[in-house]
């Protein structure tokens, strides 16, 4: 039995894969996030500019220009070949395989 | 009408009975008190995060109150529990360092789990997750050691500086800004809490529509045919749920190990 438990745990610890997978999953709301407040942040202005000069059209024009700028960045920063390790400081796709630390107990 | 109520009325409520489908809808997340002191009403979500609490302590307290160099019975359960923490969500995003966080990450993977399992345990089938109103405590836990481990690691400039976007022109910087500010302090804690809470209130409210159906369609008519096919999607969502309850704690708790990851160290 312990030695079973011991096979299972050492079966466990983590591969370059998990830490890719909690990367990945890291990224993607990452990008998410950045493309909903891109539209957010510049419909808002546009909404308050667009109060002030009664040009209600300034709203829709901000939320594209938001996201526009969104996507620009979102490229910028991630689209790259490797960007999200080198951000990150992972060779692995990991933070932690970045500072050379093994996984072991 | 609280949820309660509405099922007692729904009871002997059939097909071809004359009375229409009891739909379920928002108002089986609320509940009546189960008592109140003052103007205070103690509810069944309260009850169930309590439950839950309790459970979580109770169990890695049995296993760990006396532990052995050589684990037996439910040591060996609390090791595996904690290892499956360790290894799969805190190692691949803090590495060894990390392990100062892995109390507060297996506290807070327990307790998401246990309250969104609560929906399929009988006689409880409610998840306190559902309510956004236990969403908003853990990622408000979450977010301020977020930023408290930014500004202790970083310092107080390093981390504002950090946060600055990097690899772009000066003049580019201002219209990056706004975003960057949105992206930080709401819509990233807000995306935190709401997946978990969506997923968690439409798995309830679609497991409580097929049990609901299957009550209603069961009688002696071509209507029981169609009761069998929602009983089996009863079994068919309640093992989606099971999955969905054990996913949803661990992306909150793999995004929780993320974002201490990057207040440890910066990202750029």
């Amino acid at each position: 039995m312990a030695a079973d438990l011991g096979r299972s745990r050492r079966r466990a610890q983590p591969s370059a894969d998990e830490g890719s997978a909690a990367l990945g999953l890291s990224t993607g709301w990452a990008v998410f996030s950045y493309l909903i407040s891109g539209m957010i942040a510049y419909g808002a202005i546009g909404w308050g500019i667009g109060k002030a000069v009664h040009a209600e059209w300034l709203l829709p024009v901000g939320m594209i220009v938001g996201m526009a700028i969104s996507v620009a960045y979102v490229i910028h920063r991630f689209g790259r070949q490797g960007s999200v390790e080198q951000q990150f400081g992972g060779a692995k796709g990991t933070r932690a395989g970045a500072r050379g630390e093994g996984n072991d107990r | 009408m609280s949820g309660e109520v509405r099922v007692e009325a729904a009871a002997g409520c059939h097909i071809f009975s004359g009375c229409g489908f009891p739909a379920p809808g928002l108002e089986n997340f609320y509940f009546k008190p189960l008592f109140t002191v003052g103007s205070f009403g103690f509810t069944k979500p309260m009850l169930v995060a309590v439950i839950c609490t309790v459970l979580v302590l109770a169990f890695f307290a049995a296993a760990f109150w006396k532990p052995k160099p050589v684990p037996r019975g439910i040591q060996n359960l609390g090791e595996l529990a904690i290892l499956f923490v360790r290894d799969q969500i805190l190692r691949p995003s803090l590495g060894r360092k990390g392990d100062t966080y892995l109390p507060f990450l297996v506290s807070l993977f327990y307790y998401i789990f246990l309250m969104n399992l609560m929906e399929l345990i009988p006689v409880i089938q409610f998840p306190a997750m559902s309510k956004i109103g236990f969403v908003v405590a853990p990622v408000a836990i979450v977010y301020v050691l977020y930023i408290y481990l930014g500004f202790k690691n970083q310092g107080a400039w390093g981390y504002i500086r950090n946060m600055w976007p990097s690899g772009v022109p000066i003049f580019i910087l201002p219209i990056l800004i706004p975003i960057e500010l949105l992206r930080f302090f709401i819509i990233q804690p807000f995306t935190l809490g709401i997946r978990l809470f969506a997923n968690m209130f439409a798995g309830h409210l679609l497991l409580t529509i097929f049990m609901v159906a299957t009550w209603y369609l069961a009688s002696l008519s071509i209507g029981l045919l169609f009761a069998f096919g929602s009983a089996v999607m009863v079994l068919f969502v309640f093992l989606l749920e099971l999955l969905v309850d054990i996913l949803q704690a661990f992306i909150f708790t793999t995004l929780t190990a993320t974002y201490i990851a990057s207040s440890l160290e910066p990202q750029h």
